[in-house]
């Protein structure tokens, strides 16, 4: 394992020296993408061994931060982040090697190299942290290069903004994080996490309260809960392809990392309402965060969107299982916790697949815009097959992964009858019918981005000439879309080596007997059942072999070939075909009171008679909630505040200099004063 | 008898800068600024020697001798034709007179007594005497540069200030490494070319080198 420990690191620096050496030179490229992927693939590893042989492995280097030392820990729970860093990872490195080469001579090739591997570097290194100054700093490390990183493209419309958004955040995040671990380990940063463990018993409720909201804030604006979720929308669409890949599979979840290692692990869990806020934000964050995406006709932000209703999908599970823990429902908290993290590993896998897609869409269209595309199943069949596996895991169709954790959660959700409260009991249900919902309409937002995307006839022209994706694009996809199936078909031999990644946190116990092992996966107390691979079975024979023995056996042997959506019509052009506006806009009446959508409608009628129509121009938006309500209001506040203190700045460099000397001499009668 | 007398001498020599320090406060014509900075300048090389022969510590001749070098003779040939050049700029509207700005300077000595005193009475070295008065030459620099408009003026505090915490080094320490005395040295004769230079754009931008006028930069 130390030998993995040390591949994972060194080659993640070998990339990252590469790339600085190389340039725009192939090699230089071909090093940056192999130390990522080959990092990446360390990472995997080391994980995997970590988790299949339950080993814990802890590591101190004392001597190569002074005062600190460096200390390392690999645990069930890192060890699984570590597998989901490196699934990603290793997809993003090789599927960058071609997403960049688009890139010479436009952008800094050395730059993007550089800190997409340090990107994976601290994402690695950040859940082996086993100390806070350790966590903090790799953190801040990850932070830094993800916003450099999404500032690739700077000289496009937007970008500066959307980095600016993602660094404040960030900022603001770490900030509550850094108070947090402060109160946690009692003013010393360099306490261990076995020492906190320890001591976080003795805290006081309110400290123990104190330090489980700044937790929320700090990984909640990392994970993007809503209100926090802000910058998602604006920071993944802007990034290349593959970075936003890494932010919306990898950097997000280490809010849940955070989130879970902190309440759960590190201060053994709490009273119900942590659980309880968890829950309904998440339940919040889910519903909310599909609802905008329906709105979303630009590819790259729907699918960031999609990001915030996955997050809450995954704090369902974690709330979830907070609550149970709370009662004492062990199992039940198990298998809310193992949803969670079970959602989490598939929506890296999936959603990573659709950014990796949208960005082979991008490189051949050189457009996000929906509805400048159409018809690219035919130019991209593999980009279309592989856009496909992922729409359908992420919409939670069996027999892909998506579906596996979220009948979890359900599952988890469905067994609050067994919580003694009944206010609680009462509202979880709550939660059951907003997951459904969410389902439902994310179905509804990848039937829109799928079909709008891929099918019909395109509708612009550079849709029309578009291509492929290069080889190494295909195969980054390729991977995550066989590991989105794979997930999906073993969920039985998956949840059991989850338990084992939580078994010990926060007083859970070893969960491997509660699932058996088999084509069936059973829900603890004999709650549900399911078996993906059954279903897998049952869609084949379904999809495939019936079709195919229909065609043996020559049943229906009158076969027309037509323009698709053609309706029988002589001449068709793109502008008769259905449009993600159209799609949507059933949904945006709906939902209208949140949208609150206004239209404008423009017709110009010809002079001579307003019988002639020349031209119609319609535009509607939907009301930005969170920016207009929350945002917009804070950020007054803060100029308010700006200005006050621009006060002090008069201009003046006697008055400067004198403030220099009043707080000298109110530091040293100070310190005189308390000698 | 030898550590009453290095005590006296050291009393003296960091009464010699302070008193050279609060000169400033009461002179106008900058001429006067520089002379004075020239002969407590001489004072602490004075000082320096004395602390080097009586705390027996030879390197401070050297460091004594550098001192000399830059801050009796380069520095103050500097100041005095950077003064001729910018011509006959006088401190005539400091922004507190002569009479408070003594009144002030002396309630910044009293204050640096009140908060050395923790210090003084654990130690027990010799120079214990002078701290007070070193502290206080580095409120009587600040001072000057808060207080004084010209540029000029504001540098020669700035220079009293360094000064000032040369002599607290040399009193609580017997003189830090000659490398490190030689690094702070360079310190300050690297600031004060900056400085120069700046002046010299104040004077080219304002026609003037009162730095009252810089507030016109503010946003």
């Amino acid at each position: 394992m130390e030998f993995l420990l040390q591949l994972m690191l060194g080659a993640y620096v070998v990339g990252a020296a590469g790339s600085l050496l190389g340039g725009d030179a192939r090699w230089g490229q071909g090093l940056a993408a192999l130390g990522a992927t080959l990092g990446a693939g360390a990472t995997l590893a080391l994980g995997a061994v970590a988790l299949l042989s339950s080993a814990t492995l802890t590591l101190t280097l004392p001597g190569v931060l002074p005062l600190v030392g460096v200390s390392l820990r690999v645990d069930g729970l890192s060890a699984f982040f570590l597998v989901v860093v490196g699934l990603v990872g290793m997809a993003a490195g090789i599927y960058g090697y071609g997403y960049a080469a688009a890139y010479v001579g436009r952008y800094s090739l050395r730059r993007l190299g550089l800190l997409l591997n340090l990107l994976l570097w601290s994402l690695s290194l950040l859940v082996l942290a086993d100390n806070a100054l350790i966590f903090l700093l790799v953190w801040e490390v990850m932070s830094l290069s993800a916003y450099l990183l999404v500032l690739t493209e700077s000289d496009q419309p937007g970008t500066v903004r959307a980095g600016n958004w993602y660094l404040s955040m960030t900022h603001a995040g770490f900030a509550a994080l850094l108070g947090m671990f402060l109160m946690l380990s009692g003013g010393d940063l360099s306490t261990s996490f076995q020492a906190m463990r320890e001591q976080t018993g003795g805290l006081s409720p309110l400290l123990r309260d104190i330090i489980f909201v700044l937790a929320l804030i700090g990984f909640g604006a990392k994970a993007g809960i809503v209100p926090l979720h802000i910058w998602l929308p604006m920071a993944h669409p802007v990034a290349p392809s593959h970075v936003s890949a890494l932010m919306s599979g990898l950097v997000i979840k280490t809010g849940v990392y955070g989130l879970v290692r902190v309440a759960l692990d590190l201060l053994g869990g709490g009273p119900v309402w942590w659980g309880g806020t968890i829950l309904a934000l998440g339940a919040i964050s889910a519903l909310l965060g599909v609802l905008y995406a329906l709105m979303e006709h630009d590819l790259k932000r729907l699918l960031a969107y999609h990001s915030v209703e996955n997050i809450g999908i995954i704090l369902i599970g974690v709330g979830a299982g907070l609550v149970f823990q709370r009662y004492g429902l062990m199992t039940l908290a198990a298998l809310g916790l193992i949803g969670g993290l079970y959602h989490t590993i598939n929506h890296a896998t999936f959603k990573g697949l659709l950014f990796l897609g949208a960005g082979s869409v991008l490189h051949a269209t050189h457009t996000r815009n929906m509805e400048d595309m159409g018809g690219l199943i035919k130019p991209m069949p593999w980009t279309a097959a592989f856009f496909l596996i992922g729409a359908a895991a992420i919409s939670a169709l069996p027999p892909l992964n998506g579906f596996a954790s979220e009948w979890l959660v359900f599952q988890s959700l469905l067994g609050s009858a067994q919580i003694p409260v009944p206010e609680i009991a009462v509202f979880m249900p709550v939660a059951v019918g907003m997951l459904a919902l969410t389902s439902g309409l994310a179905a509804a937002c990848f039937v829109k981005a799928f079909g709008i995307t891929f099918l019909a006839i395109p509708r612009s022209h550079e849709a029309a000439h578009a291509h492929e994706a290069p080889l190494s694009m295909r195969l980054g996809m390729g991977i995550l879309a066989v590991v989105c199936v794979a997930l999906g078909l073993a969920p039985a031999w998956v949840t059991p080596l989850l338990g084992r990644a939580l078994t010990g946190l926060g007083g859970l116990p070893d969960t491997q007997t509660a699932f058996t092992l088999g084509v069936f996966l059973h829900a603890p107390d004999g709650f549900g059942r399911m078996s993906p691979l059954l279903t897998g079975l049952g869609l084949l024979v379904l999809l495939v072999a019936i079709p195919l023995l229909m065609r043996l056996l020559r049943v229906n042997q009158r076969l027309r070939m037509g323009d698709s959506w053609g309706c029988g019509r002589i001449g068709q052009t793109p502008r008769m075909e259905y449009t993600a506006t159209a799609f949507a806009e059933p949904l945006r009446r709906v939902f209208a009171e949140l949208y609150r959508p206004s239209k404008e409608l423009t017709i110009d009628f010809h002079p001579e008679s307003r019988y002639f129509v020349q031209s119609i121009a319609y535009k509607s938006e939907i009301s930005p909630l969170f920016e207009r309500w929350f945002y917009e209001p804070l950020l007054a506040l803060i100029q308010r505040l700006a200005r006050l203190v621009r006060r002090l700045q008069a201009g003046s460099l006697h008055l400067y200099l004198a403030y220099v000397v009043v707080v000298l001499v109110i530091l040293l009668l100070s310190a005189r004063w308390y000698s | 008898m030898n550590d009453a007398l290095f005590a006296q001498l050291s009393t003296l020599g960091s009464s010699l800068a302070l008193l050279f320090g609060i000169t400033l406060l009461w002179r106008r014509s900058l001429s006067a600024y520089i002379s004075a900075f020239r002969w407590q300048s001489a004072a602490l090389s004075a000082l320096l020697v004395a602390i080097g022969y009586l705390g027996d510590d030879p390197e401070l001749y050297f460091v004594a001798i550098f001192f000399a070098a830059l801050k009796v003779i380069a520095l103050p040939y500097y100041l005095t034709r950077m003064e001729k050049q910018l011509g006959g700029e006088r401190e005539s509207q400091p922004y507190v007179n002569v009479a408070t700005s003594l009144i002030l300077s002396g309630l910044l000595v009293l204050l640096a007594y009140a908060v050395t005193r923790p210090l003084v009475i654990v130690s027990t070295l010799p120079t214990r005497g002078g701290l007070p008065l070193a502290v206080g030459l580095i409120f009587v620099g600040l001072f000057v540069v808060v207080t004084r408009k010209k540029a000029l003026t504001q540098i020669v505090g700035f220079l009293v200030l360094e000064n000032g915490i040369a002599l607290l080094a040399a009193l609580a320490t017997f003189g830090i490494p000659l490398i490190v005395e030689l690094g702070v040295f360079l310190d300050v004769l690297m600031g004060f070319l900056v400085m120069q230079v700046f002046v010299y754009h104040i004077h080219g931008t304002f026609e003037s080198i009162d730095v009252d006028q810089l507030s016109e930069l503010r946003y």
